[in-house]
């Protein structure tokens, strides 16, 4: 089977997200080609296949109209059975234009393959569906942390130009920053996060609290920051940071989608919920069945007299 | 100026799902409905550009009968009308078919904008709102955090990841999908309420519209295995904190 | 002697007194007259409400209220003093009246003479004395305005013209009197029945008698000046009391207690609902307004006032006059202020004691109607989120609706459907469903009837909220909503007798409902009453282990509903001695989720529910026993935020009830 990846290219850097486009293809058994928009005297993905480059600085980073026309010519050449994306800010942007344009079946947010089936999660993650294309060509977007590599990327691509004359209508002004905290999850190695069975902004201390006494940072799920009871920059999760730490510690977080697929990388996760169907469940080695608003406390307590 | 926003009918996540008897979607009784979160968002900010500019704003939905409740609220908000296409199965149908069938019915009305959620919080496939717009050739945006209109030109902020936002400006007509966060969905008014249920509600049948092949198919739905080794730990809160504290020593480099 | 005295001596007979004294009244009535006429425009401004049905009632109860000082009388203190100033001056009014039927009728017209004999000495003494008493009350409710200074209370103009003017009405009459007695009654045995003007006749010794004829004459008159004016400024300051504080009691609420105004939804001739404006609010709301006095009454036992809120209900009905007298088309929500008008908590603390009936809680009912249903505003969006939860899944938790039942898994409790031969419908309500540690109230109420041999039937899925945290929020759209459900789903099982262990639904269920369609004979009762019943029946035993403990009275049992003592009946019978809280059973201090608030974050001032539990530690003992879901979870939150879950433990009534259950062998 022959895989077209859609690798992606932002603020000036190839990212990292393009291995696990190389594991799902792997996953597959699939062969696999890459189309890319970056600086074409940049760093290119490790790989070894055909890799069709636009170049970032003439087509922009985000045009959509223009990246799929781009794609397309691609597409065209390679003749791939599947095309992949990340189901990123760009990836979920880009497919749909190219199911259209080549009428194909898309599957989103693909979290496991089965069988050569796919499967993606449904109802905040409550269900999971297993789906296949009935055509020829199919588009998947692949979750984030989803699929990942076992040994690190290696290998030099080889560059095919892409370099069709095309416009578009929508114009990209620029990048805005998220507002600087000074803290920097991505790079903590012991996280507590706070979910919405915090219940009050006054309870976020008690999480905090626990974050000092093990020596990490605090972090928080999309609704507790959308309620303005944590800054954005300590939000985990695919609109916030994806993090990797040695343990994560996430207190009232049910396990949404988006939030798992920011933390599913912790080497090791606790989840303290009174629900024990929660979702969080799917990722934790250790699920606390209890209140978190009794067990921090004492559990900062007993950790402080150690 | 024209406007065209398209809502979806999902259930309330906090509900316990079944799997229905077909094994293909989620059983549909014994759950609350409300509108998807992410057209919330599409409503308001088509409501809040047809307050600022007198645009015609229609509503597009569909499903069974049960979504012209959902209809209502949107109505409520603001819209001037509604229309519905009935379909008894479109939970069946993938993004493509729907797509279909909303550009087939936008495709003549010469809509000067088109509000829609980002993904839907059921299937959360994210399709429908650019398929829509590559149907119809009108450029489209996701994942809108920010919203001005000018001059036939909208501005545009996209969320990216890492908290990153992406500047965006493109002419009418264009499509937008909405990301949580855009505004502030307003609370129906009384008046509104009682002006909705006399507002236009117009009905279609599916298959009165192009009906597009399916080009995947559900094999099944389950719920997803709990993870292997997943150690649960219950009981009084002292013996739960006693016991995670042994397992962070024993099983991470964390309490040296 | 004849017992008696001329009336009129040395001041004139005839033409030459009675022209001019007729004609300054006259002057005076009308200024009186006139006065309240303006005044009366300011009420008229206000919609129609029907307040004078059944009039009698009204009648002897506004008697009652005026003549007994009943509500005035509710606190001791300074209640006894105005209490006593009031009896006093009203005799001395009773008394002027009966010169002026005799000098100016009876005598003139028919030579009819009856202040005279034993009743003239009675007259006399009665009439000296209420003068003193009057006197002096007065004297010592100046004194707590001006040198005890109690806090919050307002001293304006009105109050120093109120104290001077009255206090030397009062003492120029008994100068008047000695100044009389000097001259007609020293000596005579007429004398010792007016003892004040004796003394002061006494006083007068040595003065001259011409000097004593002018002194009379001269204050005399200056008396009936400054009568006049009092008159004549009734309607301008706060003397008005006099007549709109009595006539609040004739236009009183008359019940049932709490009652809101139900809303006609479907109008489609309103083109606005709540008030935004004055003249949004009913007329009697404006009257209202002129009844109030600045007692400060309701101020001192407002729980929102006494944890710093904006909110003091007696500056709002101050606030609502202010707006009605000089600019009725101002923004009323704009002036009073949305903090203040979400502040408050309904538990009718300051309705319950305002001596001049005015009702407060409906005003800021109808302000937060407005700002929800006219401008779909809420104090938070934590309070939107609450209301579409309770429109998608019938309960503010956001709980799916499914699982409503789900507390009940094991205990083997049918819904109607299933078993017709219930007893009872056990309206659960959503807290007891959905909410952890209120599930544990549910399943001993149904321990309870289990042991008592009472078939419980339940709603299960069927059930929604009762409405009442949306309806005290103001909107009154989705409460109907509720309520219609609940109502339809009710009559369709027809089971005619419903117990609930929350009292806001109790509340809503039994009185709002009756107004949507639920007639009268589906009863409703709280569990407190329905579980002393069963005791006094015998089909409830409970064993008395002795403890001690403190009560908490729910504000809608309490105050809403008059159930003070069946709460305190079960606990007796559980061996439970109750240390009272200073402030219980109609003076208790709400615990903050009354008034839809269980909904919404406090984040103004302190918390109302520490203070709670501070005054649960304050007796002493280890337990706070209520019998509300709403009061429970407060407290369970305000013992954690003192700091003292280890020394005071939150119960509910039913809970150790069914902890002392004796089984009958």
């Amino acid at each position: 089977m022959k895989m077209l990846l859609v690798a992606e290219y932002r603020q000036g850097q190839l990212l990292e997200s393009y291995t696990e486009l190389l594991a799902f293809a792997a996953s597959m058994g699939a062969e696999c080609a890459m189309f890319l928009a970056a600086d074409t005297s940049g760093d290119l993905p490790k790989f070894s296949g055909r890799l069709y480059l636009a170049d970032v600085a003439r087509y922009g980073e985000y045009n959509p109209e223009v990246h799929k026309l781009l794609l397309l010519e691609a597409v065209a050449k390679e003749q791939p059975e599947t095309i992949v994306f990340c189901h990123s800010s760009y990836g979920w942007d880009l497919a749909p234009r190219l199911a259209v344009g080549l009428e194909a079946a898309q599957i989103s947010e693909v979290v496991a393959v089965q069988d050569g089936a796919l499967l993606s999660p449904i109802c905040n993650g409550k269900l999971r569906r297993t789906l296949k294309s009935k055509g020829q060509l199919t588009i998947v977007t692949i979750q984030a942390g989803a699929f990942c590599l076992s040994e690190p990327a290696d290998g030099v691509p080889t560059v095919v130009p892409v370099t069709g004359e095309y416009q578009g209508k929508t114009h990209f002004l620029g990048y805005e920053k998220a507002e600087h905290g000074g803290v920097d999850l991505s790079k903590a190695e012991i996280i507590v996060s706070a979910g919405r069975g915090v219940g009050k902004p006054e309870n976020i201390a008690m999480v905090a609290d626990l974050a000092k006494v093990l020596g990490g940072e605090y972090g928080a799920s999309r609704p507790v920051v959308d309620s303005l009871w944590v800054e954005h920059n300590r939000q985990v999760g695919t609109t916030g940071l994806t993090v990797s730490p040695k343990l994560y510690i996430a207190c009232g977080i049910s396990g949404a989608v988006q939030h798992l697929a920011g933390m599913k990388k912790s080497e090791f996760v606790v989840a303290i919920n009174t629900d024990k169907d929660a979702p969080i469940g799917d990722v934790a080695d250790v699920f606390a069945v209890a209140d978190l608003k009794q067990l921090l406390p004492v559990l900062t307590e007993k950790l402080q007299a150690l | 100026m024209k406007l065209l926003v398209c809502i979806k009918q999902v259930p309330d996540m906090e509900s316990k799902f079944r799997i229905d008897a077909d094994g293909l979607w989620y059983e549909r009784s014994d759950l609350a409905w409300r509108m998807n979160e992410y057209d919330e968002y599409g409503v308001e900010q088509a409501v809040q550009l047809k307050e600022q500019t007198g645009a015609d704003l229609t509503v597009l939905c569909i499903g069974p009968d049960q979504v012209k409740e959902t209809m209502k609220k949107a109505l409520a908000m603001g819209c001037d009308r509604g229309v519905h296409i009935v379909d008894n199965s479109s939970q069946l149908k993938d993004p493509f078919e729907i797509a279909s069938m909303i550009a087939e019915f936008a495709g003549d009305k010469g809509f000067d904008l088109i509000f829609t959620g980002m993904q839907s919080q059921d299937r959360g496939s994210a399709q429908v709102g650019v398929m829509v717009a590559e149907l119809l050739s009108l450029p489209a945006v996701t994942t809108i955090v920010d919203f001005a209109f000018s001059a036939g030109k909208i501005t545009i902020k996209r969320e990216l990841e890492g908290g990153v936002k992406a500047r965006v400006v493109t002419t009418l007509p264009a499509l937008v999908t909405c990301q949580l966060g855009l505004n502030t969905p307003r609370y129906p008014t009384l008046p509104n309420i009682m002006k909705a249920k006399k507002k236009e509600l117009l009905t279609i049948a599916a298959g009165d519209l192009r009906q597009a092949d399916a080009l995947q198919e559900t094999i099944k739905i389950e719920f997803p295995l709990k993870k292997i080794g997943g150690l649960f730990l219950e009981g009084e809160i002292a013996d739960i904190a006693d016991r995670l504290i042994r397992i962070l020593k024993e099983k991470t480099a964390v309490l040296a | 002697m004849e017992f008696t005295r001329q009336i009129y001596w040395n001041i004139g007979y005839g033409p030459v007194t009675l022209v001019p004294m007729y004609l300054f009244a006259g002057l005076a009535i009308t200024v009186l007259v006139f006065g309240f006429l303006k005044r009366m425009k300011m009420y008229r401004l206000g919609k129609p409400v029907v307040r004078t049905d059944q009039p009698l009632e009204r009648f002897t109860d506004m008697m009652r209220t005026m003549l007994l000082q009943t509500r005035v009388l509710r606190v001791t203190g300074p209640g006894l003093t105005h209490a006593l100033f009031f009896w006093g001056f009203f005799l001395l009014f009773i008394g002027t009246g009966l010169i002026v039927i005799q000098a100016d009728f009876t005598d003139l017209f028919f030579d009819y003479v009856f202040l005279k004999g034993t009743f003239y000495k009675i007259f006399s003494i009665t009439l000296d004395l209420a003068g003193l008493v009057a006197i002096f009350m007065l004297l010592g409710l100046l004194v707590r305005r001006w040198f005890v200074r109690p806090n919050g209370l307002e001293t304006k103009l009105d109050d120093f013209i109120m104290h001077g003017l009255l206090l030397t009405i009062l003492l120029t009459g008994f100068i008047i009197e000695g100044a009389r007695m000097a001259v007609t009654e020293l000596g005579t045995p007429l004398a010792p029945w007016s003892p004040v003007g004796l003394a002061i006749a006494h006083g007068f010794s040595g003065t001259s008698h011409e000097l004593l004829l002018a002194l009379h004459r001269g204050l005399w008159w200056f008396h009936l000046a400054l009568a006049m004016l009092f008159i004549g400024l009734i309607p301008f300051t706060k003397f008005r009391h006099i007549l709109t504080t009595g006539a609040n009691s004739f236009f009183a609420d008359r019940g049932p207690v709490g009652k809101l105004i139900t809303l006609d939804l479907e109008n489609e001739e309103a083109e606005s609902f709540g008030a935004a404006k004055v003249t949004d609010l009913t007329w009697k709301d404006l009257f209202d307004t002129d009844a109030c006095t600045l007692c400060k009454r309701c101020q001192d036992r407002c729980p929102a006032y006494a944890t710093d809120k904006p909110l003091s209900p007696m500056q709002v009905v101050k606030r609502i006059g202010e707006l009605a007298a000089k600019n009725h088309e101002a923004d009323m929500i704009e002036a009073i202020g949305r903090d203040t008008i979400w502040s408050c908590t309904t538990c009718r603390a300051c309705q319950d004691i305002c001596p001049a009936s005015v009702e407060h809680v409906g005003k800021i009912i109808e302000m937060r109607r407005n700002l929800v249903l006219m401008e779909g505003e809420f104090p938070g969006t934590e309070v939107m989120t609450a209301m579409e939860q309770l429109e998608v899944n019938g309960n503010p938790l956001g709980m799916g609706y499914a699982s409503r039942s789900d507390w009940a898994k094991g205990l083997e409790i049918a819904g109607p459907a299933e078993d017709p031969k219930i007893d009872i419908l056990y309206f659960v309500g959503c807290y007891a469903s959905f909410d952890k540690r209120n599930m544990a109230i549910a399943r001993s109420f149904i321990t309870l009837c289990k042991a008592a041999g009472i078939r419980v039937g339940i709603l299960g899925k069927d059930e929604k909220c009762c409405g009442e945290p949306a309806r005290k929020m103001g909107n009154e759209y989705l409460y109907q909503t509720l309520a219609a459900e609940n109502i339809a789903v009710l009559k369709g099982y027809g089971i005619k007798k419903i117990v609930t262990t929350c009292p806001h639904c109790f509340n809503t269920l039994n009185k709002d409902y009756r107004d949507l369609g639920l007639s009268p004979d589906y009863q409703v009762q709280s569990h407190p009453d329905f579980l002393a019943e069963l005791i006094a029946h015998g089909r409830l035993k409970v064993a008395g282990e002795p403890f001690t403990c403190t009560y908490h009275d729910s504000c809608y049992l309490g105050r809403h509903n008059g159930i003070y003592d069946s709460p305190r009946e079960l606990i007796s019978a559980a061996g439970g001695n109750i240390v009272e809280m200073e402030r219980n059973r109609d003076q208790a201090f709400c615990c903050s989720a009354g008034g839809g608030r269980i909904l919404a974050e406090e984040k103004l001032g302190t918390r109302i529910n520490i203070k709670r539990v501070e005054m649960a530690a304050a007796t002493g003992t280890d337990q706070l026993l209520s019998n509300c879901p709403f009061c429970l979870t407060m407290f369970e939150d305000g013992v954690k935020g003192a700091n003292i879950e280890e020394s005071m433990r939150p119960r509910d009534i039913a809970e150790l009830l069914a902890e002392r259950l004796q089984t009958t062998t």
